[in-house]
């Protein structure tokens, strides 16, 4: 009997091998998941018609030209990805633990030879790929607007946005498995994933701008406390990408760029990853110490 | 005019302009030098009404030490030379070409390596033509200017390239043409200091700190420029300061921080300002002005996407200028009145009034927060609780609703185009391939083999 | 093969396991008889390794609560219905597990096939009959050919066929030498199964014994449940435990194992105790035919 001689040899063989293994069947599925998921079309086509929408109406009917720098385009997708974009990957984070362990699945997941850790990081990697796939199909359709309507706000500069936007998805996206993985249910999780996507968007800005007007913060403070937003750092990041200073932003942003110069980036981007690993990190320790499923 | 063509071979490297001096020496005033083609070093200092024409084969360079050409005399042509390597200390301040009496014609020729590019000193009714001016590669702070009139009336100045140096600036000079010039990367592209009566148009400024700055000069028409991407320190497309009687039109104000800046501009009591037929569109700003600023005429100017389309520095509006002329005010591509009766003219005003930019006129800091969806909330709950919503900032009272005909120099641009077609069609086919290849789903494999299966436990038997 | 000692497991103050302790060699198969809440399921997920509790179990010697992962790999697990995307088709869910098992897509047809599932491949996983759902998780639980497979109640949904189905199924693998652990309360199916009893009563072992010892090897054993007045069901329950009766508590009566022909026994102790019934009633009565032999 092959398995009664492959225990014996088996005794004692502590490591299990096959982590990136497991890790990719799980994001494989992950993926193939989402791809047939409502969700995911449905966001997936709003931010496609809403980017052509962006681009469309940026370019309307002033000439069609593009510049180099900062555009009105760039600025109205801006927008569009710091309202929709976090809330696209705050709600699929939310949605995938705790839906699983409402729908019972999660048990059977777990009694397959396979580590929290892994489904954790295979579930995380499976969204990451989903969500990326979803916004680079949105970009393609934009840059494909704005090359044939006007054709310049430079590749490098647009490719800059993309990259960012993926950076920015990846992080909303670990903070919302968190979220999942710290919640029993499903609409629980997806509750407290559209509140985290309002204080992130709206209630943080405006109560720092609020506390800017009230308390007269000076330029180091507001500056110190808007980048903990992972929303404000993405924004810095784009604009001082694309622009190379962050002037635009004001007294601000001319003392950021002033004082941090060419560390700028990397301290922006900083805090993206941050918002990335720490969630992460947090949600895989988190998982893998629960007493229970 | 006798031509004195030389039988001298071509130089090769190392020749000096001691021998361009013999040259000159030998010929009468008036008469033509073609220089034989080469790099001559050394300085050279001409005090003879001659003309130099190197034809675009001779390199004088100074080795980095002082003014590399000095011209001393009225009547001097040069052309067609590449002089290269002045000093770099300000205090003398070296140039590739100084003359200091006019007339001169400086034309074709190309000056890099030089701190100060053309320097024109009481060199009155000369012309410069044609240049190409490349700066020495130091920090903005550090660099001379790339051409400099000083007290040099009734000159041309035209078809000239700079690049990377300080600013194209005028003092002290007057009734100039200042034409279809080029000035990129430098610190103010066109600066006028007490320098009156001035045409300048068919300009390009772009990628300066200050497209053109003008100073308490007076009566100058800026006409047809193109001011775009000036978005440094300052950033202005175009800034005035105390000058009176100024007329801009028809210029295309573009993508600068600020498109148009006007501080106390006019300043005398009698006089007035013409802001008409521009083109300014996609600055932060479109029109920042302080608030003393009056007795403008601001009409037919086309304000498009500019994230903010007028604004005030400082405290105040802009309430003491005019928006309106005969009844026709300017396009504002935000307006959101209507035109009942068809002639083009908006029957409600417009008067632009955002919470969000009133808000950043007592509170700067909150710029930081502009593209953000807070801003489009703020806007939005002034315009849901119109207690909130600030006193407008002008009002233009016959705003057009079509675009009008500017004669700008907007230009199209479809450059990358075919590149972000190209990202497009990547991006969709990279995510259609990850979509196709992770999104199948894996099949089983029919039976009939009656191999083992391979990994986990049986690879341990 | 599988040993266990001090197994506890605690919700809040609920000892949902208390004490478990056995030990398993290979080749065994073992009942885990008792009621509903008796604590077979929460037993079952602590030697998966899928929940934390206190004591230890090891699988060939690893431990599941330190390598999980590693103990897993050597348990096929089959829970009580099959949990999974229901709009999943056959074929696809199966390739998932077998990547996370690493085995080869032709090992997971012949795990298809050894279920007698062949063919249904292209079914949505919704439209399984119970039984075809239970062969399916019997298919995923053989794909690596583990020494040891863990069921739960894996035919308290199934409707007679469906049991004689998976009956089949698992009877051909106990034959093949494979170590058995699985959950049940239905005598019939313990008889056929298993050469071992662990008797459960909440959340305690109260006896490690073997089919014919717990029910004699007559006829068949049916499950009574008797309703006693007042709350003398403890008291009840040894009384009868004295006469030589399997009984076990769970808050809704007590459940005895009463013997073809002898029915009446335990009435009749407890009549003679003094202990007033109210209500008798017989649980899921077996059926010879229906069982199959």
């Amino acid at each position: 009997m092959s398995t009664l001689s492959s225990v014996s040899i088996e005794t004692g063989r502590r490591s299990y091998s096959g982590f990136g293994a497991s890790v990719a069947a799980l994001a494989r599925r992950e993926f193939r998941d989402a791809l047939s998921s409502r969700w995911f079309i449905l966001f997936t086509i709003a931010f496609a018609v809403l980017t052509i929408g962006v681009s469309f109406v940026s370019l309307s009917g002033v000439g069609s030209h593009g510049f180099s720098g900062f555009s009105k385009t760039s600025a109205g997708l801006l927008n569009l990805i710091m309202l929709i974009v976090p809330l696209m990957a705050l709600i699929a984070g939310a949605g995938t633990i705790a839906g699983e362990r409402e729908r019972g699945t999660l048990v059977y997941l777990l009694s397959q030879p396979v580590s929290r850790t892994e489904v954790v990081l295979g579930k995380y990697v499976g969204l990451a790929c989903a969500l990326c796939c979803s916004l680079c199909l949105g970009f393609a359709v934009s840059a494909a607007v704005i090359a044939w309507r006007a054709g310049g706000v430079g590749v490098a500069a647009f490719s800059l946005l993309i990259a960012t936007t993926c950076a920015l998805a990846l992080a909303m996206l670990a903070v919302g498995l968190l979220l999942s993985i710290i919640s029993r249910r499903a609409n629980v999780a997806v509750g407290l994933g559209l509140f985290v996507w309002l204080v992130a968007v709206f209630a943080s800005d405006l109560g720092l701008m609020a506390g800017t007007v009230l308390f007269r913060l000076r330029v180091q403070d507001v500056f110190a406390l808007a980048i903990v937003n992972p929303l404000q750092a993405f924004k810095m990041a784009v604009i001082v990408g694309m622009n190379a200073s962050l002037d635009v932003l004001g007294p601000v942003g001319a003392y950021a760029t002033q004082s941090f110069g060419s560390a700028l980036p990397w301290m922006l981007w900083s805090v993206i990853v941050l918002w990335t690993v720490v969630p992460l990190s947090l949600g895989v320790v988190l998982f893998a110490r629960k007493g229970s499923i | 005019m006798p031509l004195f063509v030389l039988t001298m071979s071509a130089r090769a490297l190392g020749a000096s302009t001691e021998e361009i001096a013999r040259l000159i020496d030998a010929a009468d005033a008036g008469a033509t030098l073609v220089v034989p083609p080469g790099v001559y070093e050394g300085h050279l200092t001409i005090k003879k009404a001659v003309t130099l024409d190197g034809d675009g084969r001779v390199t004088i360079d100074g080795g980095g030490e002082g003014t590399v050409l000095t011209l001393l005399a009225p009547g001097i042509t040069i052309r067609g030379l590449t002089i290269r390597g002045s000093g770099s200390g300000v205090e003398r301040e070296p140039a590739g070409v100084r003359a200091e009496t006019g007339p001169v014609i400086i034309e074709d020729v190309r000056v890099e390596d030089a701190l100060f590019g053309i320097d024109l000193r009481e060199s009155p009714g000369s012309v410069i033509r044609r240049n190409v001016v490349r700066g020495k590669h130091l920090e903005p702070g550090r660099r001379g200017d790339g051409i400099r009139l000083w007290w040099s009336h009734g000159c041309t100045v035209e078809e000239n390239d700079v690049a990377g140096s300080r600013d194209m600036v005028f003092w002290y000079s007057e009734d100039l043409t200042i034409a279809r010039n080029t000035v990129r990367d430098s610190r103010y592209g066109l600066h006028f200091m007490y320098s009156h009566n001035t045409h300048v148009s068919e300009n390009v400024l772009s990628n300066n700190s200050v497209g053109v700055y003008l100073m308490y000069s007076n009566s100058i028409t800026l006409e047809r420029n193109r001011l775009l991407n000036n978005r440094g320190a300052s950033g202005y497309g175009v800034g005035l300061k105390d000058c009176d009687d100024i007329v801009v039109t028809s210029n295309a104000i573009l993508a600068n921080r600020v498109g148009l800046y006007v501080d106390n501009s006019p300043s005398s009591a009698d006089s007035t300002g013409v802001i008409s037929r521009n083109y300014i569109a996609f600055n932060e700003t479109g029109l920042l002005a302080t608030p003393i600023t009056h007795a403008n005429a601001i009409s037919e100017n086309a304000f498009v996407e500019n994230e903010e389309q007028a604004a005030s520095h400082g405290r105040g509006d802009l309430s003491r200028n005019d928006f309106a002329v005969n009844g026709r005010g300017n396009f504002w591509s935000d307006y959101a009145g209507f035109d009942h009766d068809g002639d083009a003219i908006g029957e409600v005003a417009y008067e632009p009034r955002s919470l969000f930019f009133h808000l950043l006129a007592s509170e700067p800091n909150l710029r930081l927060f502009i593209h953000s969806p807070a801003q489009q909330a703020i806007e939005f709950t002034a315009r849901a609780l119109p207690e909130l919503q600030p006193t407008p900032i002008l009002t233009d009272p016959s705003p057009l609703t079509a675009l009008p005909t500017t004669g700008a120099p907007i230009g199209m641009s479809s450059k990358g185009s075919r590149a972000m077609g190209a990202l497009g069609a990547a991006l969709a086919g990279v995510s259609a391939l990850v979509v196709l290849s992770l999104g199948r789903a894996p099949r089983l494999a029919p039976t009939g083999h009656p191999e083992r299966a391979t990994g986990g436990q049986e690879a341990a038997s | 093969m599988i040993a266990a000692t001090g197994v506890t497991k605690t919700y809040g103050r609920f000892r949902a396991v208390d004490g478990a302790a056995f030990e398993l060699s290979p080749g065994e198969s073992l009942a885990l008889w008792g009621s509903n809440g008796a604590g077979k399921t929460t037993l079952i997920r602590c030697i998966l390794g899928i929940t934390r509790f206190r004591g230890s179990v090891t699988i060939n010697g690893v431990d599941v609560s330190r390598s999980g992962k590693i103990a897993r790999s050597m348990i096929g697990y089959v829970p009580q219905e099959l949990a999974f995307h229901d709009d999943a088709r056959v074929g696809p869910s199966l390739m998932f597990f077998a990547g996370l098992r690493r085995v080869s897509s032709r090992a997971a047809s012949r795990s298809l096939e050894a279920v007698g599932l062949a063919g249904n491949e292209g079914k949505r996983l919704r439209d399984l009959s119970g039984g075809m759902k239970q062969r399916l998780a019997l298919a995923v639980a053989l794909l690596s050919d583990p020494p040891v497979i863990v069921l739960d109640e894996p035919t308290s949904n199934l409707d007679a066929s469906g049991r004689s189905e998976v009956a089949d199924s698992l009877r051909a693998q106990r034959a093949l030498g494979k170590t058995m652990i699985f959950a049940s309360h239905r005598p019939d199916e313990v008889r056929a199964l298993a050469s071992r009893v662990l008797v459960m009563e909440r959340g305690r072992v109260a006896g490690d014994t073997t089919p014919e010892e717990l029910w004699g090897s007559g006829g068949d054993p049916s499950v009574m449940r008797i309703l006693v007045e007042g709350d003398g069901e403890e008291a009840a329950a040894e009384i009868l435990r004295r006469a030589g009766h399997t009984v076990s508590l769970n808050g809704h009566g007590l459940c005895v194992t009463v013997e073809e022909h002898r029915k009446a026994a335990p009435i009749e102790s407890l009549f003679r105790a003094d202990v007033r019934v109210r209500d008798i009633e017989f649980l899921e009565r077996t059926d010879h035919s229906e069982a199959g032999s």
